[in-house]
């Protein structure tokens, strides 16, 4: 593996995170009460997911290194939100995500 | 590829993925104490904040020594970005390294003239007198694979099988001098929190700055070199999640324990290193 990849991966976690954590400062600027699951963000979580585990199968639309990179983006940016937001969403799209992976291994 | 980018390339690397891996392992550490912890990249955006901030410089500081001490940490550990990662190249000098890291973290903390640091710088010596003989151990590695040299250590493994089967009182023991680099380590005795921030105490601004790049670097090629010397020739993926493993159960382990003090710290390393010794030799000698 290149190291150049390896750096657009890492700058894009990165910058993904940063990203996430500004934005969820913006929407909550409370004390930490959490008891519902952010739409939008799960959202995110769930296509970011999918880039990331099942770039294999979108390797027709686009560049494998492009649909990491974005996953990792978009991964990052619901990682990285506020301690304690987002870890439900990543949760979910990761199982989503997952099964996505396993029926399309199934039927591909 | 171009030698110098490889090397620019390596060390941005090395420091990004270092700084994550070390904001993951606080984030497990406060997984484990109940608390939510802060985000990933929290130690990502504290260095970068440093290099930022204003840099002041104590009066009983000794200059020129105070500033050029974080300037060759960090050169120190770039040193090993290129000997390890960009030229798979000699073990021994990779213990070089960490034997120069050891005095330069001595000098850190006595340049300073705090009290803090000067008792951290005087910890160094005892932690080098029991990390190095842990370092130490690379010598077994030697006498198995018959070269120093991490491409021959890597071919051998290619043909033989991963060298943690073969060596797996030495990977324990390589991975106690991980343990004991981490922070809020059981050996952390030069950065324990009962001197505050040991040898860092005293060194503000872009000075904190250059010492924050150079943990991350080193926390990075001390899990690289872990992995490479006894898991061989690794994927982009298998590295990610290696490192990702150590760290986490580096955090677990000093989530769980206290900080030992000075004397408990040096001679259980050095037991440890001992028994390491003594008992990878019964292994190679004797069982197999």
């Amino acid at each position: 593996m290149s190291e150049n990849v390896y750096l657009i991966y890492l700058i894009s976690f990165i910058i993904g995170s940063i990203g996430g954590l500004l934005f969820s400062y913006k929407q909550h600027g409370e004390v930490f009460i959490y008891n519902k699951i952010d739409i939008l963000a799960l959202i995110i979580a769930i296509v970011g997911w999918i880039l990331l585990i099942n770039f294999n199968f979108l390797i027709f639309i686009l560049n494998p290194i492009i649909s990491i990179s974005i996953g990792l983006f978009l991964i990052a940016f619901v990682i990285g939100m506020r301690p304690g937001y987002g870890r439900y969403e990543t949760f979910l799209a990761i199982v989503i995500s997952a099964l996505i992976y396993g029926l399309s291994s199934l039927l591909l | 590829m171009n030698l110098m980018a490889d090397i620019i390339l390596n060390v941005m690397v090395a420091f990004l993925f270092g700084s994550i891996l070390l904001g993951f392992h606080r984030k497990v550490m406060a997984r484990v104490q109940l608390r939510p912890g802060p985000p990933i990249i929290q130690h990502f955006l504290h260095s970068l904040k440093f290099f930022f901030k204003e840099t002041g410089i104590p009066r009983t500081s000794s200059m020129p020594f105070y500033i050029s001490i974080t300037v060759i940490l960090c050169s120190i550990w770039v040193a090993a970005v290129i000997i390890g990662p960009v030229n798979h190249g000699s073990l021994l000098l990779l213990f070089a390294i960490y034997a120069v890291y050891k005095i330069v973290e001595h000098n850190s903390g006595s340049s300073s003239g705090s009290p803090y640091g000067k008792m951290s710088c005087v910890r160094a010596v005892f932690s080098a007198s029991s990390e190095l003989p842990l370092f130490a151990i690379i010598a077994i590695i030697y006498l198995q694979v018959g070269s120093m040299n991490i491409g021959s250590i890597v071919a051998y493994q290619d043909i033989n099988g991963p060298l943690i089967f073969k060596l797996p009182l030495v990977a324990i023991v390589l991975f106690i001098l991980i343990l004991s680099k981490s922070p809020y380590s059981p050996f952390g005795i030069t950065k324990g929190k009962d001197i505050i921030s040991g040898y860092e105490t005293e060194h503000f601004g872009l000075l904190r700055g250059y010492i924050m790049l150079s943990e991350s670097i080193s926390w990075y090629i001390l899990s690289w070199v872990f992995l490479t010397i006894f898991f061989g020739n690794l994927s982009f993926l298998s590295y990610t999640i290696g490192m990702l493993v150590i760290a986490f159960l580096i955090g677990l382990i000093n989530a769980t324990t206290p900080i030992l003090n000075p004397n408990h710290s040096v001679m259980s390393q050095i037991s440890i290193a001992i028994l390491g010794f003594v008992g990878s030799l019964l292994l190679m000698f004797v069982v197999f």
